[in-house]
């Protein structure tokens, strides 16, 4: 089994990596001289064979959403190709180590959808609160454009290809991609309808758009120099390559590591995260950032971190937010605070999602504060269900997803504070001091 | 049951609604081809004439073979759809509870006290699908701004507000003049005037009718009364000739609400704030009662004295002014009234053109004239309208004018109330006039002065500019002592010797006019109600 640093982070620790002439050094800037040779069709054949699925969250197959974009010369519309940067999702913090040690290879990913799309302009949209990225990023930019790297004649090819990098406002819901095209387009950052937009067919201005995901990018330099067979070669059938998880939580060594797909969970945790702090037992993992469904330690046998494995477990693996529980935590606590995030982030667009985010919360609240009531267990659970599936964009799973699963799975915690408070015998834990109530 | 609408060039799919088979041109979504087969799918956002943001989520429909519930404001109708809404799908029943719960779980439910009770989509969504008793018993409901004036004329409740965006999506795509947007996120989210703006663009008001719940209130009408003890009417605005579709709420003879009502082919759904905030302008500020002759200073309520100045003005040179907001049937009984009684007259109607600013254009007419189409098609007036009128003002100054008639409180423009004009009106052989306003300076300079009606105390037809035919529905009471001016002309005419029509009401008239009428005689007043007949 290949593990850590082969594609995204083999050069990540190397001095002056984020400067264009180390990247060069270690062997950047090849792949898209390499692409504008190969031509269009043949990068666009090369990155599906790959069969590398999108690294944001919902693992479409990128492949498949370059298919959707047609061709500008026939189509007469302008392809914008846009990088996803806006990595809000409570622990995961995996697109920014890439932005601030390797940002080339995120550029250079874009150049080589550029190239396979025929677009000749793109941005890169990030999140507001990285500042240190952002500069990263920006200083990147111009380090191409000096090198005509970026412009209007770009690797001497005669191709242009502009970039610029855009700021969120701190809105997570820029993430989703419909959100961001809006957000870029000076509107209010609120998803899109879908039909009918979807981006690869009514995107950024109504122009077909590429949204992927940082990590996505950085992955294509490699499938192009090395071949899509020899990326295919790791990770799974289904699910190929690597992929890179934000480790944090109650773990000996959190950070963010590189796995091929299809690494056992608890291998994960013993070996890369360098197991549960103090010698303390596990008690829960959420592999796939806040948004996706709480796995319990008993659930954990067998599970590998790719796509379909933690789907057979019930979960996702969303954006790579690897976050590790312990037996010392709370999880009424912990399924608060994620509802406290969601509630707060709800872009407030469409109903269930505005209302129901908040009402759950305020259950959650009154269970943590020992007010709870005695059918609150099955209310969330009925609130949950009205949300999901209900809302415009996924935020409404993102929203559900969680808080039924902290209830499903870890019922028993949930139901003592409940009975405690019914019979007026509050159990006195300790409330974790986060402000909540009036966010 | 096999609803089809048929259209020539149009492509039609066929698909079914719970069961029933319909027929639409591709591209309609599916409420609207619900309403083909006279069913409703429940919703807040969506508007026909506005963009689909899909945020309420009140219309989701069950469609085989999709993985979720759509939303039926998005979703086109394709061939060989199978659709089921909440009369047969549980699923969609769910959904439609779940939604219409967490809109309420932070409404104020404070309907006794809302303008908006008894014609609230809220109200009607919550008995008509869910009526269940809430599961939101502990903490307190998101408090947002009460009472945020957002312009001259429309104040916000932001707890009322479910948030459909209705308007500001009109003020985006209609007024273009965006002035309204949103704050906040989640449940803090509230309807906000943009900075540096206020709402006041000239379909302000229409914000209001587009409101489905209490949220936006007009200013001048706020809490005035129930909508329940209120008598409303369809009618037509007669501020000028696009003719808006209104209904009218009245109680104890004053309009409490004017609201814009549906059509297609006219105003959509629209209506500007000087026909709305000023639909009562055309009442009377001081009621002219009983027929007024003053022969000498002497006033005299007499039909057969007013004959006498009618015969002596036959062979006279005449200028019979019109008012521009008189019904068409009216124009009808005029024509064969000026054509029996005066052998040398000329008929104007009072036309003024008016400059219009970019929003106004989107809806309004440049003129003040609700029915000069209508004297037009009437074969009593030229086509000229606005120089004829000019001239025959012009001729009254030069004393080219022997006598003249007005037929209307409004037959001469209220720009050419001077004093001037009244001082020359005295001088006249003979004058005659139908009015209404007892404050008018034309009362006292005409000869013979009858009491009309205002355009909101009768019923009959009105033609808008585009040829439209519709049907303007009595508003208000009549007063006692007063007659709508064709049956004052037609009583004028029994004196003269003929009677021009047998009628002896506003409807009895206008059911003459169209069986008089070879290219209407097919037409009911409830077909031209329903949305115009083109002419």
């Amino acid at each position: 089994m290949k593990q850590q640093k082969q594609i995204l982070l083999k050069n990540i620790d190397k001095p002056n990596q984020h400067t264009v002439s180390v990247y060069e050094e270690n062997g950047g800037y090849k792949a898209i001289r390499k692409a504008l040779q190969m031509g269009a069709d043949e990068v666009k054949t090369e990155v599906k064979a790959s069969g590398i699925r999108g690294r944001g969250g919902a693992g479409f197959a990128t492949g498949i959403k370059w298919g959707f974009i047609a061709d500008p010369e026939k189509s007469g519309k302008p392809v914008y190709i846009i990088q996803n940067a806006d990595e809000s999702e409570p622990g995961t913090f995996k697109d920014r180590l890439l932005l601030e040690n390797d940002p080339h290879a995120t550029i250079e990913g874009m150049l080589i959808a550029a190239v396979a799309l025929k677009s000749h302009y793109g941005v890169v949209y990030i999140r507001g609160e990285y500042a240190f990225p952002y500069t990263r990023i920006q200083n990147a930019i111009k380090e191409c454009y000096e090198k005509g790297y970026l412009g209007d004649n770009i690797f001497e090819s005669g191709y242009k290809f502009d970039l610029v990098v855009h700021r969120g406002a701190g809105a997570y819901i820029c993430g989703e991609e419909t959100a961001l095209l809006n957000s870029l387009e000076g509107k209010k950052g609120q998803p899109r309808l879908k039909p009918p937009f979807f981006p690869g067919v009514r995107g950024l201005y109504d122009m077909p758009t590429l949204v992927n995901n940082t990590e996505t990018y950085a992955a294509l330099p490699f499938i192009i120099n090395e071949g899509a067979k020899e990326y295919a070669s790791y990770g799974t059938e289904k699910s190929t390559g690597t992929k890179l998880f934000s480790a944090s939580g109650h773990i000996n060594k959190p950070g963010v590591y590189e796995v091929e797909m299809g690494y056992p969970i608890l291998d994960f945790i013993e070996n890369e995260c360098g197991g549960i702090r103090d010698g303390k037992k596990l008690k829960a993992v959420i592999a796939g950032g806040s948004s996706m469904p709480i796995l319990r330690a008993d659930e954990l046998k067998g599970v590998n971190l790719d796509f379909e494995s933690l789907q057979a477990a019930g979960t996702y693996l969303g954006s790579g937010g690897f976050m590790v529980m312990d037996e010392t935590t709370d999880m009424v606590e912990v399924a608060l605070n994620i509802a406290h995030f969601y509630t707060h982030e709800s872009c407030g667009q469409c109903t269930p999602c505005r209302e129901g985010g908040h009402w759950i919360e305020k259950i959650f609240y009154r269970i943590a504060r020992d007010k709870g009531m005695e059918n609150d267990m099955d209310l969330v659970k009925s609130i949950a269900n009205n949300i999901e599936g209900h809302t415009i964009c996924a935020f409404g799973e993102a929203l559900a997803w969680p808080a039924k699963a902290f209830i499903e799975k870890f019922p028993e915690e949930f139901r003592e504070r409940i009975e405690a408070s019914i019979k007026g015998k509050p159990l006195k834990k300790e409330a974790l001091n986060f402000p909540i109530l009036n966010h | 049951m096999n609803n089809t609408q048929t259209t020539d060039s149009v492509e039609m799919v066929n698909l079914t609604i719970d069961g029933n088979a319909v027929c639409v041109p591709k591209g309609t979504n599916l409420i609207e081809a619900a309403k083909l087969i006279k069913k409703e799918i429940p919703h807040y956002c969506y508007h026909p004439d506005l963009s689909v943001p899909g945020n309420c989520r009140m219309c989701q429909v069950e469609v085989e073979g999709a993985p979720k519930l759509l939303v039926g404001c998005a979703t086109n109708a394709s061939e060989g759809m199978v659709v089921r809404t909440q009369a047969t799908s549980e699923k969609v029943k769910n959904a439609q509870e779940s939604t219409l719960e967490f809109i309420l779980i932070n409404h104020p439910l404070d309907c006794t006290v809302c303008d908006q009770a008894g014609h609230c989509k809220l109200q009607d969504y919550h008995y008509e699908y869910n009526a269940k008793p809430s599961r939101f018993l502990k903490e307190d409901k998101e408090h947002k701004v009460k009472a945020e004036v957002l312009g001259p004329n429309v104040i916000l409740d932001g707890e009322r507000c479910i948030m459909c965006t209705r308007c500001i999506r009109f003020c985006d795509e209609i007024t273009e003049t965006s002035e309204l947007g949103m704050l906040n996120r989640g449940d803090k989210s509230v309807i906000a005037v943009n900075p540096g703006k206020e709402l006041n663009n000239d379909l302000s008001g229409t914000v209001v009718d587009l409101c489905p719940v209490g949220a936006l209130t007009h200013r001048k009408w706020r809490f005035n009364t129930r909508i329940w003890y209120t008598k409303q009417t369809d009618s037509i605005c007669t501020g000028c000739s696009t003719g808006c579709n209104v209904k009218v709420a009245v109680r104890d003879d004053k309009i409490v609400q004017v609201k814009a009502r549906y059509n297609e082919k006219v105003n959509k759904e629209w209506m500007c704030d000087e026909g709305r905030y000023g639909f009562d302008r055309f009442l009377p500020k001081s009621r002219l009662q009983s027929p007024v002759i003053s022969e000498e200073g002497n006033q005299i309520d007499d039909f057969s004295k007013a004959a006498k100045t009618l015969k002596a003005m036959k062979e006279e040179k005449i200028t019979v002014f019109v008012a521009p907001d008189l019904m068409l049937e009216e124009y009808y009984v005029a024509k064969l009234f000026v054509e029996a009684t005066f052998k040398n007259a000329r008929v104007v109607i009072s036309y003024k053109k008016r400059p219009l600013n970019e929003v106004q254009k989107k809806l309004v007419s440049p003129d003040y004239a609700a029915n000069y189409k209508g004297a037009i098609y009437s074969g009593l007036v030229g086509e000229n309208v606005e120089s004829d009128y000019d001239n025959a003002i012009m001729d009254i100054y030069n004393g080219n004018t022997d006598s003249i008639m007005c037929i209307g409180e409004r037959a001469i423009d209220f720009g050419h109330h001077v004093p001037d004009l009244y001082s020359k009106i005295s001088e006249l052989k003979n004058s005659i006039g139908i009015l209404s306003d007892s404050e008018s300076g034309l009362v006292s300079s005409l000869k013979v002065v009858f009491a009309g009606r205002s355009v909101l105390e009768k019923s009959g037809l009105l033609v808008n500019k585009d040829l439209l035919l519709q049907y303007s529905e009595r508003v208000i009471d009549f007063p006692n002592n007063t007659d709508p001016e064709w049956r004052i002309l037609n009583k004028l005419s029994k004196e003269l010797g003929k009677e021009i029509v047998k009628a002896t009401s506003d409807r009895e008239l206008t059911l003459a006019y169209l069986a008089a009428n070879s290219d209407l005689s097919e037409q009911t007043i409830k077909s031209i109600k329903r949305e115009g007949v083109s002419l």
